[in-house]
């Protein structure tokens, strides 16, 4: 391949040495794919990176085709989805393949996220990777919000009500910031079209551009790996790190070996239980959005849930929308929270292990709860997993100074 | 491999968990057993919908000509057998009483039923049919909706029918229904294992391909 490359840049009469003479095709192969040379022990943990791309692949076109039978207006749009499913050939493949999806993509970057947290891959001198990535995690959860409403089901109206209302807790602007997202009084056709709007231009742009900027920052400074050592120090004579592997054709065909294992999960979930057990698609969505009858128990699709619970643990209203926020704001901090220098969990010391077991527990549970209807217990458990949560954070900076860690090998292993 | 398996498992626990069955009604939801893949019973529900429900409740997403094609009848059979003769093929099917008169007659609209089976699940509407009772007042009334406005069209059947054979009709309705609310559920179920099956075949050649690769790399 690179001789291949080499001849056909330096050789004007080929194909690709016109095109390289005026773009750099075979420059941005190489330091992209070709010749990015990646830590060769990647785990299983390290499939989810390029999945992530995959779903996102997925969803835009996916939602292009929807975008061309639905219709945002009061009136059409709960039709036009039951159109979509019914009258449009293969209509009901595209949208089960957007509703999954969305719930494929939060599971998917959960688990992306997760592993940065295993072996440190937000540390020095990869901050900004984990930054640009926090702030698709943010664009991510808007696009999913705003896409939600679009089926225009009891369950979309009520969710981007509930949600949107909390903007009016905020003192003094609340209540003109949360008219003003709405562009009315109540959730309306002029917010299910600005929403519409968003969702399919505004987010998906400032993903597309996000994701961009995140791989030439990964690509900058190299990859992370499960031993969390820097495969840049040791290199041979020709400068290629001794334990890095060409991503290509390695991690190519390791990746789309992972990403038709992760078809086949897909599949099984897009076939045969789409709604996801009422999880990914709610059955109060399957009645037309209603804004005088409030359904009995609104909750959010779950992968809000962990947050929604942590708001609905904090007493006062305004108090437990800032809790809501910090929980997804503070993990910007992450890489100035971590004062460890031992980057994976491998030779890092209990402390953390303990740690990262309660934040762990703590999500999980408080997904769960944030699913019930409030009951006493419930909401005193949400208030335990809520401080839990955020003891992680504001112990870590503490334990993390001086940890016992274990000696870190000078190679990968 | 343990990993994996512990991960692909946790990707897949929602299924596990549903909270669509979770409803707070009176009575424990009977299991209404049916089978939209049963053509026989769906030909049989539709007719019953036709005679006992269109009066009132319209299926509005639902097509007479998609009906048709699902259900293996011909264009002529379901106007025939559906709509008396009234309808083309390619209406709606709409609910034979004015917008409005439900309302004047019994105080409620009565509800486009396309959706009602995804909305409260073919248990609900199979419990829903049989648990019609005569109150302290002699008077009919709904075990699972309390107050429901809706009259007791099937007592002439029920009067007349073994339970069984009651059974049996409650199941029918109550499977076009399951039918009308995702008419494309069983062409889902059916190409969703043979997209499976070769992507376990495209697994395979890519694993042998990724081992053919990474024997070069040294560990």
């Amino acid at each position: 391949m690179s001789n291949q490359t080499n001849e056909s840049s330096s050789g004007k009469s080929s194909l690709l040495g016109w095109f390289d003479e005026r773009y750099p095709v075979s420059s941005t192969w190489n330091k992209h794919v070709g010749e990015y040379y990646a830590p060769k022990n990647f785990n299983f943990w390290y499939f989810f990176g390029s999945l992530a791309l995959i779903v996102l692949v997925n969803q835009i076109v996916t939602g292009i085709w929807l975008t061309m039978s639905y219709q945002p207006s009061n009136a059409e749009a709960f039709n036009s989805v039951e159109y979509i499913m019914r009258d449009v050939e293969w209509g009901w493949l595209l949208r089960y393949l957007h509703s999954t999806g969305a719930s494929a993509f939060f599971i998917v970057i959960y688990l992306h996220m997760m592993r940065a947290l295993l072996y440190g891959s937000y540390k020095k001198p990869r901050e900004l990777v984990w930054v640009i990535g926090m702030l698709l995690f943010l664009v991510l959860m808007g696009e999913a919000f705003m896409g939600y409403l679009l089926p225009w089901g009891q369950m979309s109206f009520w969710g981007a009500q509930v949600i949107i209302s909390l903007f009016g807790a905020i003192p003094v602007i609340g209540p003109d910031l949360a008219l003003w997202i709405r562009g009315d009084f109540v959730i309306s056709e002029v917010t299910l079209n600005r929403f519409f709007a968003i969702h399919v231009i505004a987010f998906p742009l400032l993903l597309v551009i996000l994701v961009f900027m995140h791989l030439v920052a990964l690509h900058h400074v190299g990859s992370n790996n499960p031993d969390g050592v820097e495969i840049k120090k040791l290199k041979d004579d020709k400068g290629i790190p001794l334990d890095g592997i060409r991503f290509h054709p390695y991690y190519s065909v390791k990746d789309a070996m992972g990403a038709v294992f992760f078809f086949i999960l897909f599949a099984l979930v897009l076939f045969y239980a789409p709604e996801g057990g009422g999880y990914f698609i709610e059955a109060p969505n399957f009645e037309p959005a209603n804004p005088l009858k409030t359904p009995d128990h609104i909750v959010p699709v779950w992968y809000f849930t962990p947050f929604y619970a942590i708001l609905r643990a904090v007493p006062d209203k305004f108090l437990g929308v800032v809790a809501m926020g910090a929980a997804v704001v503070i993990l910007f901090a992450l890489p100035w929270l971590d004062r460890c220098k031992v980057k994976s969990i491998r030779y890092r010391g209990n402390s953390y292990k303990v740690l990262l077991t309660i934040l762990v527990i703590s999500f999980f549970v408080l997904g769960f709860l944030g699913t019930q209807p409030s009951t006493p217990l419930y909401t005193k458990l949400a208030q335990i997993f809520t401080a839990l949560y955020f003891m992680f954070f504001l112990v870590l900076p503490f334990t993390s100074a001086n940890e016992k860690t274990k000696p870190v090998p000078e190679r990968v292993t | 491999m343990k990993k994996v398996l512990w991960i692909a498992s946790l990707l897949l626990l929602p299924l596990t968990m549903n909270v669509q069955a979770a409803g707070g009604y009176s009575i424990e939801l009977e299991s209404a057993n049916n089978n939209i893949r049963d053509q026989e019973s769906l030909k049989r529900g539709a007719v019953l919908f036709s005679n006992y429900c269109m009066a009132c409740h319209s299926l509005k997403y639902m097509r007479y000509n998609r009906v048709a094609r699902d259900l293996g009848w011909t264009d002529e059979e379901v106007i025939a057998d559906m709509s008396h003769g009234l309808n083309s093929v390619t209406e709606y099917v709409m609910a034979r009483m004015e917008d409005g008169v439900a309302r004047a007659v019994l105080g409620s609209d009565a509800p486009d039923l396309s959706l009602m089976a995804r909305l409260k699940g073919d248990d609900y509407i199979y419990t829903f049919l049989r648990a019609y009772h005569l109150d302290d007042k002699g008077e009919w009334d709904n075990k699972v909706l309390k107050g429901t406005a809706m009259p007791n069209v099937l007592e002439g059947i029920e009067r007349h029918a073994s339970p069984e054979e009651y059974a049996t009709v409650a199941r029918d309705i109550t499977n076009f229904l399951a039918y009308a609310g995702e008419p494309s559920k069983v062409e889902r179920l059916d190409l969703g294992w043979k997209v499976i099956a070769f992507l376990l075949v495209l697994l395979l050649l890519l694993y042998l391909l990724k081992r053919e690769y990474w024997r070069d790399i040294k560990h």
